[in-house]
This record gives C-alpha cells, sequence and structure tokens, in this order.
C-alpha cells in the first residue's frame, strides 16, 4: 500500500458509512529495533492547515481557541481501527465519539438548528 | 425505456440550463461589435465543454469520486487548496452576475431598480436551496430555462444569410479593435466553459448514483445537451448581430440589451427576454450555490448531499447560506452586474488551466478510470483550447484594460 496514494487525504467512513472527514495526516512510530510503522490517523484541525504553511496551522490553532468546539488535543485515530482502505477508509468507530465530527454537530446545533426548516424538529417527532 | 427517458431529461436539463448571463452577455457583446464574425468562439467553447461534460461524467461513473474528491486525493491538500481559492473566488463572482442578471430582469419587468431586488433574490434562491432537492433544482430549474428556446425562434424569424453567418464559425482576424475583439472572445470561452458546471455535473452523477453502464447515456446527454445549449448561444449572437450592429448599439446598458428580441418578435420579444435571462439566471445561481458548497464539502470530507435535511449536512448548508449572503451585499451597492459578468468571464478563461489541468491528469489515470480513461482525441481538444484561452486572456485582458 502506497500511504500517500492510497491513505492521505481519503475519505473516512464511520461504522455506519457515515462521512467523518479525510485523512488530514498519518502518525508514525519509529522503534529502535523494530521497523517504522502507522499507529494513528489524524482527523482536521492545525495538522491539515500545516501541511500548507506554518503560519496557517498557527492560525488555525488559535482560531480554534476563541471559536467553536472546544479541544485540547487532536483527533486521533487509532489505526487498528482501519477495516479497509479502498475508494475510502473504512473505520470500526462511532463517528461522533471520535471527536472528528465535532465542527459539523457544533455548527449543526449553534447555527443551522436556529433556522427555521432546519429539518431537526421532525427528527425529534421520529425518535 | 427508462434510460431513454433519463437521456431526454438530461439533454432537456442540459439545454435549459447552459445559457446564464455569462453566455448571454458575451454573445451579445459579440454580435453587436463583430456581427457573426466570433461565431467560432462560441463553436470551439462549445466543443470543449462537451468533451468536459462528458469527461466529469465518466469520471463519477466510473470511479465513484466527483472532481473535487479525486483532485484532493490524487494531488493532496495543499495543492487542493489552491484550486480551491481559485475556483472559489471565480465562481463567487459568476454568483454574483446571475443574482445581478435576476435583478436586472426584474427591473425591466417592474422598473424597480436591481439593488432593491438583491436581498429578496438572494433569500429565494436560498429558499430553493434550503427546502428544494437535488432533482427539483437539477430538472425545475432547467425546465424554466427552456423559456431561452425563444431566442432560436427570433433567429429564426429575422431570416439571418445563413452562408454568411457559416464564415463566422471560422476564425478570422479582425480588421479593427483587434484588443476588443480578443477580449471579447476570451470571454465567450470564458462563458462557455464554466468550470461549476463540469463539479455540479460530476455532483449531480454521485447523487444519482451512476455506474459504468451510464457511460452511453453520459455520452449523448453531453453531446446532444452541449450542442443544443451552444446553438442557443448562436442564436443569441446572430439576433444581436442583425439588430444592434447595424445600429452600432452599445449592449453595455442593459435597457438597450433587453430591446434584443423585440424586433424579431414585437409582441413578446420584451417580456421573453426577460423571463428568459430571469430563468437562466435563477437556475446558474443554484447549481453555482451548489458547485461552491459541493467544492468545500468534497474537499474535506464533509457530509454533503443536496437531499438531506440541513441539519444532517450543517457545513455543506452553512457554506451555501454565507455564500448567497455575502454574493447579494455586493449589488445592494449597486455594483454593476454587467460589468461584474463581463470581469468574471475572463477572469474565467484565466484560471481555467487552473481546474482543467488537474482534471486532466486525473483523466489518465488508470487508477480512477482502468480502461475508460481518455482518448488522444479528447485530450488533445481541451489541452488546446485551454491552452489558447489562457494565453489569448493573459494577453487581451491587460490590453482591454488600457483601451478602456
Amino acid at each position: 500500500m502506497h500511504l500517500v496514494r492510497d491513505v492521505l487525504d481519503k475519505e473516512l467512513l464511520d461504522r455506519e458509512e457515515e462521512p467523518m472527514g479525510r485523512v488530514d495526516g498519518l502518525i508514525m512510530q519509529l522503534g529502535e529495533r523494530s521497523q517504522p510503522r502507522i499507529t494513528h490517523i489524524v482527523v482536521g484541525g492545525a495538522t491539515l492547515w500545516e501541511r500548507v504553511h506554518p503560519a496557517f496551522g498557527r492560525l488555525s490553532r488559535r482560531m480554534s481557541r476563541w471559536w467553536g468546539p472546544k479541544r485540547d488535543k487532536e483527533v486521533r485515530i487509532p489505526w487498528s481501527r482501519v477495516k479497509t482502505a479502498g475508494r475510502d477508509i473504512k473505520l470500526d468507530v462511532e463517528g461522533k465519539d471520535t471527536g472528528a465530527i465535532d465542527w459539523e454537530l457544533w455548527i449543526a446545533h449553534h447555527i443551522i438548528e436556529h433556522i427555521p426548516g432546519s429539518g431537526h424538529e421532525e427528527a425529534d417527532d421520529g425518535s | 425505456m427508462k434510460k431513454i427517458l433519463q437521456i431526454t431529461l438530461g439533454i432537456v436539463t442540459s439545454v435549459g440550463g447552459f445559457l446564464e448571463i455569462g453566455s448571454v452577455t458575451t454573445a451579445m457583446q459579440a454580435g453587436a461589435s463583430f456581427g457573426y464574425q466570433l461565431l467560432w468562439a462560441v463553436l470551439l467553447g462549445t466543443l470543449c465543454l462537451i468533451f468536459l461534460v462528458e469527461m466529469s461524467g465518466r469520471l463519477a461513473a466510473v470511479s465513484k469520486h466527483t472532481i473535487v474528491e479525486a483532485t484532493r486525493e490524487r494531488f493532496g491538500f495543499p495543492f487542493f487548496f489552491i484550486v480551491l481559492i481559485g475556483m472559489a473566488l471565480v465562481s463567487f463572482l459568476v454568483l454574483v452576475a446571475e443574482l445581478g442578471g435576476i435583478g436586472l430582469a426584474l427591473q425591466i419587468l417592474t422598473g424597480v431598480g436591481f439593488p432593491w431586488w438583491a436581498i429578496p433574490v438572494s433569500f429565494v434562491v436560498w429558499v430553493m436551496m434550503w427546502k428544494g432537492t437535488f432533482s427539483l433544482i437539477e430538472n425545475g430549474a432547467s425546465m424554466l430555462g427552456l423559456v431561452t428556446i425563444s431566442f432560436v425562434v427570433a433567429a429564426f424569424k429575422l431570416h439571418p444569410d445563413w452562408g454568411t453567418a457559416a464564415h463566422g464559425l471560422l476564425p478570422t482576424f479582425p480588421d479593427d479593435k483587434k484588443a476588443n475583439y480578443w477580449f471579447i472572445a476570451v470571454s465567450i470561452l470564458g462563458a462557455s466553459i464554466s468550470p461549476y458546471l463540469m463539479y455540479f455535473y460530476s455532483s449531480g452523477a454521485i447523487e444519482d448514483e451512476w455506474d459504468e453502464t451510464y457511460i452511453p447515456i453520459n455520452r449523448i446527454i453531453a453531446g446532444i445537451g452541449m450542442s443544443f445549449g451552444g446553438f442557443l448561444s448562436m442564436a443569441v449572437l446572430i439576433v444581436a448581430a442583425l439588430v444592434f450592429h447595424p445600429k452600432g448599439i452599445d449592449v453595455e446598458k442593459f435597457e438597450q440589451a433587453s430591446l434584443l428580441m423585440t424586433t424579431a418578435l414585437p409582441k413578446w420579444g420584451f417580456t421573453l427576454f426577460a423571463l428568459s435571462m430571469l430563468f437562466a439566471c435563477f437556475g446558474a445561481a443554484l447549481e453555482i450555490s451548489l458547485s461552491i458548497a459541493y467544492f468545500f464539502a468534497q474537499g474535506f470530507g464533509w457530509n454533503w448531499s443536496e437531499d438531506l435535511t440541513p441539519s444532517k449536512d450543517a457545513r455543506f448548508c452553512l457554506t451555501y447560506t454565507v455564500i448567497i449572503m455575502a454574493a447579494a451585499i455586493p449589488l445592494l451597492f449597486g455594483v454593476d452586474p454587467i460589468k461584474v459578468t463581463i470581469i468574471s468571464m475572463a477572469l474565467t478563461a484565466v484560471a481555467l488551466p487552473l481546474a482543467i489541468a488537474p482534471f486532466l491528469f486525473l483523466m489518465n489515470d488508470p487508477i480512477y478510470l482502468g480502461e475508460h480513461r481518455n482518448g488522444w482525441l479528447s485530450n488533445t481538444v481541451v489541452t488546446i483550447v485551454i491552452l489558447l484561452s489562457f494565453v489569448v486572456a493573459i494577453i487581451a485582458i491587460p490590453l482591454e484594460i488600457i483601451g478602456s
């Protein structure tokens, strides 16, 4: 498998096949005696912007401190949760438990659901 | 039977959705200033668009990726980010122009100035996006756009000299106003080869769940639909050549442009022109707003589908909401939509390589298309037209600015 061609930037799907972002970064462990191995997938935030320019990474960190869902740590998903890697990367996780869709939920909750007709009322009735 | 229905619907929506403020304005300018002489630019632009739209559909049908998704995955985020910035800026300007076009159409129908329409128009577009489904936007808006066929009726009723018109299909050098000639040629190419149309089409193919069995259907829809669309643009140019060119009328004034069809259709010409602009720009505004939101959502891996309720794809909906609101602002201050149109069409031509170059690489990549990758013909046609547009654009735009 080519990491950059087949993993980096691919779409991530959770257990329910719901999109939960893209592979924005990878974390590799270098052992003294063992082969290097990929341990985590990083989703969103400063890691992504740092790939464009370090200044963008700093800006992203600063922005997330005063606006949006508060998180101290970046979203890391253990590589062991990868089920398949093909057209997209399927993970054996629940999207909202990982923190990867914090922004999606935050925007839905703080902005979209305040606008009439956003559909969350119907969802509430159904449950 | 179902496939025949799909093909018919696909062609009808392509025709209804083809014209928008860019193609109408540039074709009118060309006809008014140079007679039939610039028909070749419409032909060349349409030809290139046929190839590009066919490719967008084929990529989606075979790889199940939209252009945006494949661009990010194959070229990585930093490169994708540059394309995102370029396309978002150009598409945003085109959206301002389309919303302005709706405003201008309402202005000539009601007498109330277009800045007053900026907020109501943006609101209606936004409500359609918020509550509508993908097929409502794709089919409903384009069906209304079929009123633009009235341009063809007008062209036939004026009995043009078809032989002379046919000469315009071959490029010739102008005798005077050279800078203006090439500037309009570039604007026509920019207006015909709209990148947002490719993003919209490939996302639509994913929304409609196309697979490899759709390759022939896709070819027919792209070929016939876009050809008929090109005929509509040519009809606008021909009518302008017959009505405006002899009198030397300047079409940068919208009130004068609105008289385009009154010679051919004295009774209904004025209303038909206004309605054509209204529906054509309305459909385009919806498609562009959706395309920009698709671009962000697909690039960042957010939930996206026009068929989901907004609370299920919050970031996608927030994107188009912000963009539609922002596009209304320049119009509120009375920025001339025709000027925005002319600038954005020329800029589109400059930005084309940014959108098309990575797309061509993808279309030749066996990882994405396997045996269905591009042949030499589509590669050659698209490369030549895009390079030509780019080169002429960077020469003609500064000359036009100096000239005016």
